[in-house]
C-alpha cells in the first residue's frame, strides 16, 4: 500500500508514512506496517512523517499499539498541522515527535566558513547556515548552542543560532550575520589590512584565553589532547612516544577558555565589530593547545602541499604564514626570535600529534600519499621531541588590578618567565624585590583612596641574560626617579622608616626608566645577568 | 613564612624561615610587638630566610630602634642575597650582623 514504506537507514529501521491515516485506512496501514517490521526483527523504528498530511484517532491508535512493542519509538519531520494533532492529544508529552525542519538549500551559496564539523554558508544578506557533515548532528547542533551561549554569557562576542534547518540530507542551524566578512576573505582580497588583522585577531585571542570558564560548563582539553597522545603509543618509538605522553599529562590545568579551531574563516568582520563563529570546539585549557590548532590551519596542513591553504583559506601560503609568526610574535608580546620559535615547537607538538592520528584513523596509512604525509609530520615529531621537554610557556603579559592581594600573582608570574629563562637564583631574587616594591606602590598610591588595573609586561632573553620587566597604570602621574633617595649613612634612631622600597630598586637593578606617556605611567627595569 | 621563637627570662631569639614580605611582614610585626616587652636581648636568626623587601627592612629598623632603648639586637646566619640588600641600604651599619 502506498502510504506506508519502509527502509533499512543505518541500524534503525525507518518506515515513511504518508498522506491521510483515519478509520478507512487505518487497520490497512497498521497491518502494513507489522509486515515491514517482521521483516526486521529486533530493530528499532522509526516513522518519517514527512509526507504525512493527516492523522484522526483511529490512525493514533496504530501509533499506541506500535509503541507497546518498540518503545522507543521516535517520529520525525512533522508538518505543523499534523503536530498540532499530536500535541493536542498529549503524544508529545507521552514520546519524541519532532517537528519538520524548514529546508534550505546553500547551492550557489558563498562558503563563508569552515570547521571542524561542518561548513558556512551565506544564504542572504543578513543569514548564514553552518550545515553539519555528520547526517545525524541534532545533539551536536544542541551542543553548539550551548557553549555559544556559555561563551556570549562570559563576554565573548559570538552569534546564536536560532532556527535549525534541513540541507540536503543534513541538518543546518541559521545565524543572523549581516554583512560579515570574514579575515581570510580580508588577508585574501585586502592585503594591506594584514596588520590590523593581526591586531584585532590578537586580542579578540586574549580576551578567549582570559576569560575563566565555571568548572564544568566546558569539556577539558587536556583530556581530549591526552587520548592523542595515548594513540601516538603505538606508532613513535617507545621512549618518544612517552615523552609525549608524559609532556601532554604535566600540563597543569587551566579553566580559561580556548576556541580550539581559531583560524581565520572562524573569526568574522561585522559592521566595525568582530565575532567569533564556529563554536563547538570551545573548551577550557592551556593556551599551546589552541596555538597547535592555529598552528595546524596556518601551516601544518598545508606544509607538504601549500595549494591546501590556498583551498582552504583564500589566501597563499606565503600570506598564512607571515600571519602565523605576526600573531605569535603580538600574541606572545616578544619579538625575539628565540622566544617565538620555542612556543611554536611546543604548539608544533601537539600539532602535529593531532595530525598524525587524524590521517591514521582516516585510513592515511593505506595509500602511497598519506604515508608520505605521515612520515614527514612524524620525522618533524621526533626531532621536536628530542629537543624540548615542556609543553608549557609563560603568557608574558599580566593585566589585573593594582592591590596588595595580587602581588602574589604577579611575583609567580614573573617567576615562571625568569625560571624559563635559566635566570640565576639570586638575580630571580633581586628582580622579585623590584618588581615587588613598584607593585606595591602603585597598589599603594596610584590610584589612591580606590584601585584601577596595572599591566606588567615580562620580556626576558637568555645568552646573554636581560630581563626587562615594564609596569603600566593610569593612575596619578608619578615618576619615582624624582624622588631623593634616603641617606644610608644615618643612624638607625635618625633614620625614617620607609622610603627605601625605590632605592633598592635602583641599587640593584641595570637600568630604570620613567615616561608618562598616553595617559599612563610607564615604569621600566632592566636586569642583565 | 614561618616564625618560631624561644623565649629565656629576657633572652628572646627569632627565628625566620622563608620569605620576609609585604605579604608576611604583618605577620613578624605582630609577633615581635606580643614578645619584644621587658626583652633585653633579641637575636634573629636568619638562616632561613631566603628572602628580604623594604616591608621587611621596615621592620627590622623599627625593632632595631625598640631594642636600642631597653637592650641589644643582633642577626645571625645571614644569607647572601639578604646581606646584598643590607649592604645597598646602609642597614649594614646600624644592624648588628654576626
Amino acid at each position: 500500500m502506498n502510504e506506508v514504506q519502509g527502509k533499512l537507514i543505518g541500524e534503525q529501521y525507518v518506515i515513511k508514512l504518508s498522506g491521510h491515516i483515519d478509520s478507512g485506512n487505518a487497520s490497512a496501514v497498521e497491518k502494513a506496517v507489522l509486515e515491514l517490521i517482521g521483516q526486521e526483527p529486533g530493530r528499532a523504528i522509526h516513522i518519517d512523517a514527512d509526507q504525512l498530511d493527516y492523522i484522526s484517532s483511529a490512525g493514533l491508535r496504530v501509533i499506541l499499539h506500535l509503541r507497546k512493542t518498540h518503545p522507543e519509538l521516535v517520529i520525525s519531520n512533522v508538518k505543523p498541522d499534523v503536530y498540532e494533532i499530536f500535541e493536542m492529544t498529549g503524544f508529545t508529552q507521552m514520546m519524541t515527535i519532532e517537528k519538520a525542519y524548514r529546508v534550505v538549500s546553500v547551492e550557489g551559496c558563498e562558503e563563508i566558513g569552515r570547521g571542524a564539523n561542518g561548513t558556512i554558508y551565506r544564504i542572504d544578506q543578513d543569514n548564514v547556515v553552518k550545515v553539519y557533515n555528520n547526517a545525524d548532528a541534532l545533539s551536536e547542533i544542541q551542543h553548539e548552542r550551548e557553549v555559544a551561549r556559555t561563551a556570549l554569557v562570559l563576554g565573548i562576542p559570538t552569534a546564536i543560532s536560532y532556527d535549525v534547518v534541513r540541507v540536503g540530507e543534513s541538518y543546518g542551524s541559521v545565524f543572523e550575520l549581516l554583512n560579515a566578512k570574514s579575515f581570510s576573505k580580508l588577508l585574501e582580497t585586502e592585503p594591506d589590512k594584514m596588520d590590523w588583522c593581526v591586531r584585532e585577531y590578537v586580542e579578540l585571542l586574549k580576551r578567549i584565553h582570559g576569560t575563566v570558564v565555571p568548572e564544568g560548563e566546558l569539556p577539558d582539553m587536556k583530556e581530549t589532547v591526552l587520548k592523542w597522545a595515548e594513540f601516538m603509543k603505538d606508532h613513535l618509538p617507545e621512549k618518544a612516544g612517552e615523552k609525549l605522553l608524559s609532556m601532554v599529562k604535566a600540563v597543569p590545568y587551566d579553566d580559561h577558555m580556548i576556541h580550539g579551531d581559531y583560524h581565520t574563516k572562524n573569526v568574522e568582520l561585522v559592521g566595525d565589530e568582530v565575532l567569533l563563529i564556529d563554536m563547538d570546539t570551545l573548551a577550557v585549557g592551556h593556551p599551546v593547545f589552541e596555538l597547535a590548532s592555529m598552528y595546524n590551519a596556518f601551516i601544518g596542513f598545508s606544509e607538504m602541499d601549500h595549494e591546501i591553504i590556498k583551498q582552504f583559506q583564500g589566501f597563499d601560503f606565503e600570506t598564512s604564514k607571515l600571519f602565523w609568526n605576526k600573531v605569535l610574535a603580538l600574541y606572545l608580546g616578544t619579538d625575539d626570535e628565540n622566544t617565538i620559535r620555542q612556543v611554536e615547537d611546543k604548539a608544533r607538538i601537539v600539532g602535529y600529534t593531532r595530525l598524525i592520528r587524524r590521517l591514521i584513523r582516516r585510513h592515511g596509512m593505506e595509500t602511497e600519499e598519506g604515508r608520505s604525509q605521515i612520515e614527514f609530520w612524524k620525522s618533524e615529531l621526533l626531532e621536536l621531541l628530542d629537543r624540548t621537554d615542556s609543553l608549557i610557556f609563560a603568557k608574558n603579559e599580566l593585566q589585573l588590578e593594582a592591590t596588595k592581594e595580587n602581588l602574589q600573582t604577579v611575583m609567580d608570574f614573573v617567576e615562571i618567565n625568569l625560571e624559563e629563562a635559566c635566570c640565576p637564583a639570586k638575580t630571580q631574587m633581586q628582580i622579585l624585590m623590584a618588581v615587588e616594591e613598584i607593585f606595591v606602590n602603585i597598589a599603594n598610591y596610584a590610584y589612591a583612596p580606590g584601585t584601577g588595573m596595572a599591566v606588567v609586561r615580562v620580556e626576558v632573553k637568555r645568552d646573554p641574560g636581560v630581563a626587562m620587566i615594564t609596569f603600566m597604570d593610569q593612575g596619578v602621574p608619578y615618576d619615582p626617579l624624582k624622588k631623593p633617595d634616603p641617606d644610608v649613612a644615618l643612624p638607625a634612631e635618625e633614620r625614617e622608616i620607609g622610603g627605601l622600597g625605590i632605592f633598592l630598586v635602583k641599587k640593584t637593578m641595570d637600568e630604570m626608566t620613567y615616561e608618562y606617556k598616553d595617559a599612563q605611567n610607564v615604569l621600566k627595569i632592566r636586569k642583565d645577568f | 613564612m614561618e616564625i618560631l621563637t624561644t623565649k629565656k627570662d629576657d633572652v628572646l631569639t627569632v627565628s625566620l624561615t622563608g620569605r620576609l614580605d609585604t605579604t608576611t611582614s604583618p605577620q613578624l610585626d605582630e609577633e615581635l610587638k606580643k614578645s619584644l616587652d621587658g626583652i633585653r636581648e633579641l637575636t634573629m636568626d636568619l638562616e632561613g630566610l631566603e628572602y628580604i623587601s623594604s616591608a621587611g627592612l621596615r621592620i627590622l629598623l623599627s625593632t632595631q630602634k625598640t631594642m636600642n632603648q631597653q637592650g641589644t639586637m643582633k642577626l645571625i646566619n645571614v644569607s647572601s642575597m639578604v646581606m646584598d640588600v643590607f649592604e645597598v641600604t646602609g642597614f649594614s651599619d646600624i644592624l648588628t650582623i654576626e
